[in-house]
């Protein structure tokens, strides 16, 4: 894992500043005009309900994190999953080799 | 593109759960046979999906999208690998921070993960231009994945005893957008295949 880490620094330094100004794109430029996807379209026309806020289990949703501002929650938030894909990603690769 | 809890009924959940536990076990196995270069590379590109779906397109007035990646790591790692690096990132965002749903998560892997993955890979794979083959891998990855997703939710929702009307709606709004949005989804996959094609030719080769 180490090895993989050194021989992709470049990659992670990378990774590092997108999650640092992932906000822009993730908060404010959404607040500001407004993320509305084609699935949102489609499931207004349908009248589909959205049940993830009446059965939530993660204190994370929606990128957030309790007690920080949502632009700081963001980029704490990208880091966390960021690392936990990472790792997960190691584990697999580990019993595949 | 993640559909969330209730959007789908429970017999669409347990069918598109059953096709997504089939094909990872699949590619779980059949990622064996990737060089150590390909296999080191999976949980990279995994956390760099993760990061670059965080950076949503919001077009101002209308209709928004982030990049999925599909096909770039149907390019970078095969399809097999693809469907592993889609999973981790889908199953990292549902768990941790619901976004898609528990429910929905079959569907999600079977959307983004294997239709997006395999659409990517056959396209990039048969079109000899390679650039114009990422793009066209970029671009029908998203339209059709899309599509699909349509599909899961008309089927789910039957509108007025009228069947296959949720069809009808779902069809071509989510295929149509898709089509629209996923332009930018080619371009950026283009764009990141020449740039490692470039910098990084043994990434890419093979």
């Amino acid at each position: 894992m180490k090895e993989s880490v050194l021989r992709y620094k470049k990659a992670f330094i990378l990774l590092l500043f997108l999650i640092v100004i992932s906000p822009i794109f993730g908060v404010i430029l959404a607040n500001l005009l407004g993320y509305h996807e084609p699935l949102d379209i489609a499931a207004e026309l349908l009248g589909l309900n959205e049940t993830t806020e009446e059965i939530n289990w993660t204190p994370f949703l929606d990128y957030s994190v309790p007690g920080l501002p949502p632009e700081v929650g963001y980029i704490v938030s990208g880091l966390l999953g960021a690392l936990v894909v990472l790792l997960l990603g190691y584990i697999v690769i580990k019993l595949r080799k | 593109m993640h559909i969330p809890d209730g959007y789908l009924d429970p017999y669409i959940c347990v069918a598109t759960y059953l096709v997504a536990v089939i094909v990872v076990i699949l590619s779980f196995r059949k990622i064996k046979d990737l060089s150590v270069d390909k296999l080191t590379l999976i949980p990279v590109l995994a956390a760099a999906i993760f990061v670059a779906q965080m950076l949503n397109w919001p077009l101002p007035g209308g209709t928004s999208l982030h990049f999925v990646g599909a096909a770039l790591a149907a390019i970078l790692v095969g399809p097999w690998g693809g469907s592993i690096v889609l999973t981790l990132v889908l199953l990292v965002q549902a768990l941790v921070f619901h976004d898609g749903g528990i429910t929905t998560l079959g569907a999600n892997i079977l959307n983004m993960g294997i239709v997006a993955v395999w659409t990517g890979w056959l396209i990039y794979k048969y079109v000899p231009n390679k650039r114009l083959a990422t793009f066209l891998a970029g671009w029908l990855s998203i339209t059709f994945a899309g599509i699909v997703a349509g599909l899961e939710l008309g089927l789910s929702k039957q509108l007025s005893q009228q069947f296959l009307y949720g069809l009808s709606i779902t069809i071509p709004v989510m295929g149509g957008w898709h089509a629209v949005l996923g332009i930018i989804e080619g371009i950026i996959t283009m764009g990141v295949y020449m740039y490692l094609t470039n910098k990084y030719p043994g990434l890419v080769s093979g």
